[in-house]
């Protein structure tokens, strides 16, 4: 069980002139094996939360647990898999041995195959391509494959498909969702876009911003395993507009 | 590959050496160049027989070149890990190598004789100086060039600070290092001949003193010539190592092309 726990947790930045809180009395209960999606305005701490949850950053108040312990437990005992916004490969490696770094700096043995892996996000005969040699989209997928590496039981992700073009950000988003349910871990997605959120997510947690918190909680009840063309659906549309509503509105209005 | 890699590398160099040569073959020809400056083919024509002794002293002055160079290279690099490590002892480290680097050499040179003779000692000593500041600042700035979503993954993938080091900081200064190199081959060649001038039998800075004092104009001159290309090759192997080590630096089809 790799809950993720979070009680009243708040971040505070000082800056040279003043203190900014970037996140405040977040209460939130990430369910084993499912999946969240964070969505809000830039600046209302999606990527600081992550941070916090992932141990990089800590808590200036409130306590997280994962799986019952300490972040800093388990990212020693490498339960997290982190995806950066960008890929963040080294270049110097080819794409087998970036797989193969998580494993490397763990010392065990391989949780899983690092070319199974790579098979795996449909990079089959590009293990020894350079990241340079890769496009965008290739790239984070490599930067995927190496978080699943050790087989996490939490993975992190922070708009790792920001930079694509639709086309391929559907094509990974499918494939990051057979991903996830292969190997039940508990995800968590922040992303700028609606659709993204919707057809990924258990649960969308809309964040205010100035100071970030959770406006809306948005249960998404689509069946699984999700499918493009839900897309098209009216059920569809009508969650991405609640989520539009709790993005854009003042928060008077509550979506269902 | 390498073939164009080697023609790219050498034949802009050779041309500019030759157009350099036939100019000065003109000038001394049309009695435009003083007498203290010979013809290259004067200089050409000795080559044979001073062959010998050129080798002579040349490798004297290659081996305390490159053993200045490997030690400042070390100490370098040892100085910016513990300046990585300890990052408060960052500008005091750095401090040093600037006052290191302020130390007019050949005014100081006469004072380490006193301290360490007049041997091979002293010429490594000071190749070792001269080529320290360039290194130096190349290691230090090479392990700050660190991305910093790559420090963060380092930090959730939970590696060592070793690992850190040979794995992420070494990598990446890795092109800035190689810069340092290439700076700080010559100034190691340099060096070397500022001590050899302090008095020694051996070392192509003796060999300069003494075609001087016997008035052997283009004796001298076939010294310095061999200076320069002595300083021109370690530049270009290490140019060379660089672009088989650190080629992810550039773009794929660049590193094919050639420059």
């Amino acid at each position: 069980m790799t809950e993720i726990v979070l009680s009243d947790v708040s971040k505070r930045f000082r800056l040279p002139d003043r203190e900014v809180t970037a996140l405040d009395g977040i209460t939130e209960t990430f369910r084993s094996g499912s999946f969240t999606a964070l969505i809000g305005p830039s600046g209302c701490g999606k990527s600081t939360l992550l941070r916090l949850i992932a141990d990089v950053l800590p808590p200036s108040t409130g306590e997280i647990r994962i799986g019952n312990h300490d972040p800093a437990i388990a990212r020693r005992s490498h339960e997290i898999g982190f995806v950066f916004q960008d890929a963040s490969l080294l270049p110097w490696r080819t794409v087998l041995d970036n797989v193969s770094l998580p494993i490397e700096v763990a010392g065990k043995a391989p949780a899983r195959d690092p070319r199974a892996l790579i098979t795996m996000v449909g990079l089959a005969g590009f293990e020894q391509a350079r990241p340079s040699q890769l496009s965008g989209g290739m790239q984070q997928r490599v930067a995927i494959a190496r978080a699943l590496a050790l087989e996490p039981k939490v993975l992190l992700m922070d708009e790792p498909f920001g930079a694509l073009d639709e086309i391929t950000r559907q094509r990974m988003n499918l494939e990051l969702l057979d991903i996830w349910k292969a190997s039940g871990t508990t995800a968590v997605l922040v992303t700028h876009s609606i659709s993204e959120a919707v057809f990924m997510a258990d649960t969308v947690l809309v964040l205010s911003a100035n100071p970030g918190r959770i406006a809306h909680r948005i249960h998404i009840d689509l069946p699984r395993p999700r499918r493009l063309e839900m897309m098209r659906l009216p059920a569809f549309n009508a969650v991405e507009n609640d989520v539009r509503a709790a993005l854009f509105d003042d928060g008077t209005r509550v979506p269902a | 590959m390498t073939g164009r890699l080697l023609d790219g590398a050498l034949l802009p160099p050779a041309l500019v050496l030759l157009a350099v040569a036939v100019g000065a073959e003109l000038a001394k020809a049309a009695g435009l160049l003083p007498v203290t400056v010979p013809a290259p083919s004067q200089v050409l024509a000795i080559l044979p027989d001073a062959l010998d002794d050129l080798l002579h002293h040349a490798g004297r002055t290659v081996r305390s070149a490159v053993t200045g160079y490997a030690i400042a290279a070390g100490l370098a690099l040892v100085m910016a890990a513990v300046a990585l490590a300890l990052r408060m002892l960052e500008r005091p480290i750095v401090s040093l190598a600037v006052l290191v680097d302020c130390i007019p050499l050949i005014a100081i040179a006469p004072i380490f004789v006193i301290f360490i003779g007049q041997g091979p000692r002293l010429h490594v000593t000071v190749a070792a100086i001269s080529a320290f500041f360039p290194l130096l600042i190349g290691c230090v700035q090479g392990f700050r060039s660190t991305d910093r979503n790559m420090d963060e993954l380092f930090h959730v993938i939970a590696a060592s600070r070793w690992q850190r080091l040979c794995k992420l900081a070494l990598p990446s200064a890795l092109p800035y290092l190689f810069a340092a190199l290439k700076i700080a081959a010559p100034l190691a060649l340099l060096g070397t001949l500022i001590a050899e001038w302090m008095g020694t039998d051996r070392g192509l800075g003796a060999m300069i003193v003494y075609a001087l004092f016997s008035f052997n104009v283009p004796l001298a001159w076939l010294a310095i010539v061999t200076v320069c290309a002595l300083s021109a090759l370690a530049y270009g192997l290490i140019a060379l190592a660089e672009q088989r080590v650190v080629g992810w630096s550039r773009p794929p089809d660049t590193l094919a092309g050639g420059r």
